[in-house]
């Protein structure tokens, strides 16, 4: 769950479609990657979480499994981001790099990786480490600008990760720097560039391009203008960035949500049949059903 | 997915070649909302004469796939398939049915599964929830049935109170109900026995006329 906006709802989100998909008997770990504002946990009603990846970060534990607290709902496992240490609140990148993997090996069925505000390297990569990249956004404009920079970001991150060759990477690093010399803006003007450097490393590029479909969540919506909203920005990724991004639903605004959170616990646990509720698993069942297929 | 400068007028607007009228009005109508000026959607990503240019290429794209002469025309220049539906015969007005509050069509992509009551059973809520999943505002629902929206909202709401006589609510949730397509006399049925269970019959005879 991404996003570049704080308070649009990922970690709502994050805590309820793993809560969801717990529910209907999947087992399912939601990790907090948050460590400068650490929520996940509050959502999932575990007060005070006796590990985090904080202890992973510390290098006082080496496996991510014995980060793994329990949750109020059987299936659902977590880790939280509580009691980081802010001199250096993130893993170096080569720690990372492991931690990643690691996630992708956890013995369960999904995972769910919240990530933090803002678009800093770290949050990028637990962003793109996931099958499925959950954009959220709220229906304002402050929100779309930070998304646009978010994926933006994102899919630079991810392609200088893709290309193999030493130039090419740089030419995309440069590219990252929205004031970049050559003028490189979105996605096809850097696919236009690659290509022309270096055509193997432009298929690369294109087949990278072609299999990153970032999933659209609009949240708290509250007219049918809003949930069209989430159509008219699957336009403006497919047509302004050349990126195939997809519309797995909205949630709307409903008091339950907040209930919940007072309650510290899962809106799907305290009032599943409330309208967010049902919205929510909505969202859940496609994005497990787009995960298995890409999972094959 | 060809870069947007050499998208046909079908890919331009998202729609498949063979689309019909309705999804050509929809996604005509969708992209409008998309490039306006000031949208939401393009806000920090694209600037006004970029907008301006992508409106133009949208109502040149609707001018042509909403007309049959110049769509055909345009097709064939394409070498579009032959499988394209012949979009006249859409059009298919009844006049018995033209009496009654039509169906709209669903402004969006309809999100299929959340269209339909969760327990089998129609609710307030599960209207709403309906409504939304074929993007219609109230307002637009008022157009058709002639009810106002304050008695709409009242209806997905469930706030039973504030509704008039059960005879009228009836009479509202059936025209809402055909206004989504719906089966309006078992959507009517359903919803008439959430609302009684609240306020019984005995208490009908107390209830305001409606002034729809």
């Amino acid at each position: 769950m991404g996003g570049g906006k704080g308070g649009v709802g990922k970690t709502f989100l994050a805590a309820n479609l793993a809560a969801a998909l717990a529910r209907a008997g999947e087992r399912v770990i939601a990790i907090d990657t948050d460590v400068e504002g650490a929520n996940l946990h509050t959502w999932l009603g575990v007060p005070s979480p006796r590990a985090s990846l904080a202890d992973f970060v510390a290098g006082r534990v080496q496996d991510p499994l014995d980060l793994v607290v329990a949750t109020s709902l059987p299936n659902l496992g977590l880790i939280a981001a509580t009691h980081a240490n802010h001199a250096a609140a993130q893993p170096e990148p080569a720690r990372r790099e492991e931690l990643l993997a690691r996630f992708h090996s956890l013995p369960c069925d999904f995972v769910f990786i919240d990530c933090g505000a803002g678009a800093h390297p770290a949050t990028l990569d637990y962003f793109l480490a996931g099958d499925e990249c959950v954009l959220v956004v709220h229906p304002e404009p402050t929100s779309l600008e930070n998304a646009y920079v978010f994926l933006r970001a994102a899919f630079f991150r991810r392609m200088h990760l893709v290309m193999q060759k030493h130039d090419v990477r740089e030419r995309v690093r440069e590219a990252m720097d929205p004031r970049n010399p050559r003028g490189i803006q979105s996605p096809l003007d850097l696919l236009r560039e690659v290509e022309g450097m270096d055509p193997e490393e432009g298929r690369r590029f294109a087949k990278s391009l072609r299999s990153f479909r970032p999933r659209i969540v609009v949240n708290e919506v509250e007219s049918a203008e809003d949930i069209k909203l989430g159509f008219s920005v699957r336009s403006v990724c497919r047509k302004l960035f050349g990126i195939d991004a997809d519309y797995v639903g909205y949630v709307n605004r409903d008091p339950a949500v907040r209930e919940a959170v007072l309650a510290r616990r899962p809106l799907v646990e305290l009032r599943p049949h409330s309208d967010a509720a049902i919205y929510v698993g909505r969202i859940a069942r496609r994005l497990s059903e787009a995960a298995r297929e890409s999972a094959g | 997915m060809r870069p947007l400068p050499e998208q046909d007028h079908y890919e331009l607007l998202e729609l498949p070649r063979d689309a019909g009228r309705d999804e050509v009005e929809r996604a005509y109508r969708m992209a409008r909302s998309t490039w306006a000026e000031d949208g939401l959607a393009s806000y920090s990503v694209a600037g006004p004469s970029e907008l301006a240019l992508l409106r133009e290429r949208v109502e040149e794209a609707y001018r042509v796939l909403s007309d049959v002469d110049a769509r055909s025309a345009y097709d064939e220049a394409l070498g579009a398939l032959a499988s394209a539906k012949p979009i006249e015969a859409e059009i298919d007005f009844d006049d018995e049915e033209e009496k009654l509050p039509a169906e709209l069509p669903a402004e969006i992509e309809t999100f299929e599964d959340l269209s339909g009551p969760e327990d089998g059973r129609w609710s307030g809520a599960s209207l709403r929830r309906t409504r939304l999943a074929r993007g219609l505002e109230l307002e637009q629902i008022t157009a058709v049935t002639k009810v106002k929206p304050v008695y709409l909202r009242c209806i997905e709401e469930e706030r039973f109170d504030a509704l008039p006589a059960a005879v009228y609510v009836r009479g509202f949730v059936t025209a809402y109900a055909r206004c989504l397509g719906l089966d309006p006399s078992r959507v009517a049925s359903d919803y008439l026995e959430r609302l009684l269970a609240v306020r019984p019959l005995h208490s009908e005879r107390r209830r305001p006329r409606a002034r729809p």
